[in-house]
């Protein structure tokens, strides 16, 4: 090797890596600084910026234990306890691992409270500088220990609510291939509709249960790389296919139809995943409602999931009505999207964790999005092929109403 | 692609039944487990019971204990009557104190001498009082003592400043149980902070010998919600749970009581009836009960004897109020075991 030619590439790399470490050297040097010796500002807090999140409450034949979170920027000590009924109740209580947390450090406080079942709660911490946090649990109920049983129950939850309807959703392709050509775009539109209202639905609620996670752990931010990764992944797994299709193409030279018979079936099976993300997440929520005796499930709440869920099956298929497609894959795509709902509700019955329900729904809703634009694409795409200017009809502006009406109507079923 | 994946293509029927029975089959087995949770549920709501065998009478007792227990005992008084005597007290006033209102929890209070409630002061009808009020703090402070005195030394106007003292000097009267407090504005924040105690006046003619016992009934909002998060007697939830007060079985027992919070407390005291002396001002008890509502700064004597040994409890009535700290134990014993 010659050392002369090398050496200034050498340098040149040096610089490269000193150059992007000097910020970095100084930033440690000044952390360092700061550590030792302090801001130079004025550091006095009137009153102690104590904050507890309350993660889990759960009700055993030994009493109330509340899982929570200290989600402050200091250590601090849960020196006393109350239960609020009537009104407060002092009560004693141990806490696992030790009463003092450190800074997202987490504990277990036990308290053998005689709870009664069906009855409300407040669960009131109070800390070693008397701040006071509280939780409200609107019905206690035993809190559901993992059993065949309810594994089972959850199961059929799952069933009713996910697969079920997606399935019978999938039946509609029948009805859709004897429809006129020109109502596909019509029905296309609809499942535009559909997701849309889906997806906001979805944002809308990841945003409300961003506000019940604990400030530092970002329920915004949750969200933005929930959406943002899943609709940057569904585009990459698009592109892969498509790039390996028209590879393909070249060396067996099929023919258009057949072509576009296998990019829209790639289409229905990207929205039957998208929907199968969403309804993991519809999962989480009903079997976290369920388990925290938040919902009872009553034939009508079940009844009205099937209802509105039955329209997921319709976006699933509405790409396919001019392609053949074998009952294989129809059962295929109902289980990619239904069957994640029975997987939701044991997660969400067993570990309801906030976070991973906000990760789950962001998820869902960038999924959906990601299918939204997916599906403009392949009815632009075949408007351009037919020489027309733009997708905006009249036709496929009330199917993308009429779309929107449906899941606002079958919503209304849904009473939790 | 996914063609080339799945190239079985078998008879749609076939595949539509499976399906159809697939749904249908799995929903009807699992609904057998549906029907037996349920019967398992509605078991549990016969009772309504969730934790029910976890009952504890004494949760006090399962709390850990203070630092500090403000002692129940008031100075003694004069035993036999004679020329009224100049009595002097000094109250500090200090604004950086912490008091722990209850164990572990220590919040930022202002405080008499160091202690919420602050020390109780005694004199007898006829003497001269005099209280030198020192204040340590930032803000102005007074004392308002209530009783009959010139309106120089009411303590409402006459603000003292930070750093400054002021001397208090009054003749003692009349006799019975008083309040004093911090009068300057705004009061709710001075007398919520700790700025109260008990003043006594004995009668010239002394009261029958008896154990005397004394207490404040008071709460703390620590949290500044507008809602009390613990009441106490003489400032501490819970104290005397932990450290209840030993009685003697069988020896008369005065017990001075003042509420100094903005809600009607009711006093009670357990396995016994106690004669009434609303705000100390006769020698007599006015009726036998055991329960009475102070409206705020009302005061009263209960005199009683405790006829048999125990341990019983003295609270406030309002559940609320016991149940968060204003509860405590009187340990009757006889007179050899405490000797």
């Amino acid at each position: 090797m010659d050392v002369v030619n090398t050496s200034p590439e050498k340098y040149a790399l040096l610089k490269l890596v000193l150059s992007g470490l000097v910020p970095l050297m100084l930033l440690a040097g000044l952390v360092m600084y700061i550590i030792i010796n302090g801001t130079g500002l004025r550091d006095y807090v009137p009153a102690p910026l104590e904050e507890i999140s309350f993660e889990r409450i759960i009700f055993s034949d030994t009493g109330i234990d509340a899982e929570v979170f200290n989600s402050g920027p200091e250590p601090l000590t849960i020196a006393h306890v109350q239960i609020g009924w009537f009104n407060r109740t002092s009560y004693q209580f141990t806490i696992k691992p030790s009463s003092t947390i450190p800074r997202l450090g987490k504990a277990t406080v036990h308290i053998p409270y005689p709870w009664i079942e069906g009855e409300p709660y407040e669960i009131v911490l109070i800390t070693g500088t008397g701040m006071v946090f509280t939780h409200d649990v609107e019905i206690a109920t035993m809190t559901p220990k993992v059993t065949w049983s309810l594994m089972g129950n959850f199961a059929m939850l799952g069933i009713y609510v996910g697969v079920i309807p997606v399935y019978l959703g999938l039946l509609w392709i029948y009805f859709l291939r004897r429809v006129d050509r020109k109502w596909n775009e019509f029905f296309m539109a609809l499942t535009i509709g559909l997701l849309v209202f889906l997806g906001g639905d979805a944002i809308a609620e990841a945003i409300e249960l961003s506000t019940q996670v604990a400030d530092v752990l970002n329920g915004t931010g949750i969200i933005i790389i929930g959406i943002s990764m899943t609709m940057l992944i569904l585009t990459a797994i698009d592109q892969t296919v498509s790039k390996h299709r028209a590879r393909k193409n070249e060396e067996s030279k099929e023919n258009e139809a057949s072509l576009d018979s296998k990019s829209v079936l790639t289409l229905a099976y990207i929205i039957a995943f998208s929907i199968g993300i969403h309804n993991l997440g519809e999962g989480l929520a009903i079997g976290g409602a369920y388990a925290v005796g938040e919902v009872s499930l009553g034939a009508f709440l079940v009844l009205g999931f099937m209802i509105h869920n039955i329209t997921e099956g319709v976006a699933i298929v509405a790409p396919l009505s001019r392609s053949k497609t074998s009952l294989w894959h129809l059962l295929v795509l109902g289980f990619v999207a239904g069957a994640p709902t029975i997987i939701g509700t044991w997660i969400g019955g067993f570990t309801f964790s906030r976070v991973w329900s906000l990760l789950m729904l962001s998820i869902g809703a960038g999924a959906i999005l990601q299918v939204v634009l997916l599906i403009y694409r392949q009815m632009r795409r075949a408007s351009i092929r037919r020489n027309v200017d733009s997708i905006v009809t009249y036709r496929n502006v009330i199917g993308f109403m009429s779309g929107l009406a449906v899941m606002y109507a079958t919503g209304l079923f849904v009473t939790a | 692609m996914f063609n080339s994946l799945l190239h079985i293509k078998p008879n749609k029927l076939l595949i539509t039944t499976l399906l159809i029975i697939t749904i249908l089959g799995g929903g009807y087995l699992l609904g057998q487990y549906e029907d037996e949770n349920k019967t398992q549920a509605n078991d549990s709501n016969s009772s309504r019971l969730g934790s029910a065998r976890f009952q504890y009478n004494r949760p006090a007792m399962y709390l850990k204990p203070l630092e500090d227990v403000y002692d129940p005992t008031p100075p003694p008084a004069r035993t036999s009557p004679g020329k009224p005597r100049l009595v002097e007290y000094t109250l500090v006033i200090e604004e950086d104190s912490i008091h722990e209102v209850a164990p572990g929890v220590k919040i930022p209070a202002w405080t008499f001498n160091g202690t919420v409630p602050g020390p109780i002061i005694r004199a007898t009808e006829g003497d001269t009082l005099r209280v030198t009020l020192v204040n340590n703090g930032v803000f102005s402070h007074t004392i308002h003592f209530h009783g009959i005195h010139p309106a120089d030394m009411d303590g409402v106007f006459e603000l003292l400043p930070g750093g400054r003292e002021f001397v208090y000097e009054f003749i003692a009267d009349p006799y019975g149980v008083f309040p004093y407090h911090c009068h300057s504005n705004p009061v709710s924040q001075h007398l919520l902070n700790g700025l109260y105690g008990m003043m006594i006046i004995d009668p010239r003619t002394p009261r029958p010998e008896a154990q005397e016992i004394a207490f404040i009934m008071s709460a703390f909002d620590t949290d500044r919600d507008g809602s009390a998060d613990f009441y106490s007697w003489n400032g501490k939830a819970f104290q005397y749970a932990h450290n209840p007060v030993s009685l003697t079985l069988g020896k008369p027992v005065r017990m001075y009581v003042l509420n100094m919070f903005e809600e009607m407390m009711a006093p009670h005291i357990h396995a016994n009836m106690f004669g009434l002396i609303p705000s100390g001002t006769a020698l007599e008890p006015r009726e036998i009960t055991d329960v009475v509502d102070l409206a705020i700064t009302e005061r009263a004597i209960f005199e009683f004897t405790y006829k048999y040994p125990g341990t019983y409890m003295f609270q406030c009535h309002f559940s609320e109020h016991m149940e968060q700290g204003l509860m405590g134990w009187f340990n009757v014993q006889p007179p050899l075991l405490l000797n």
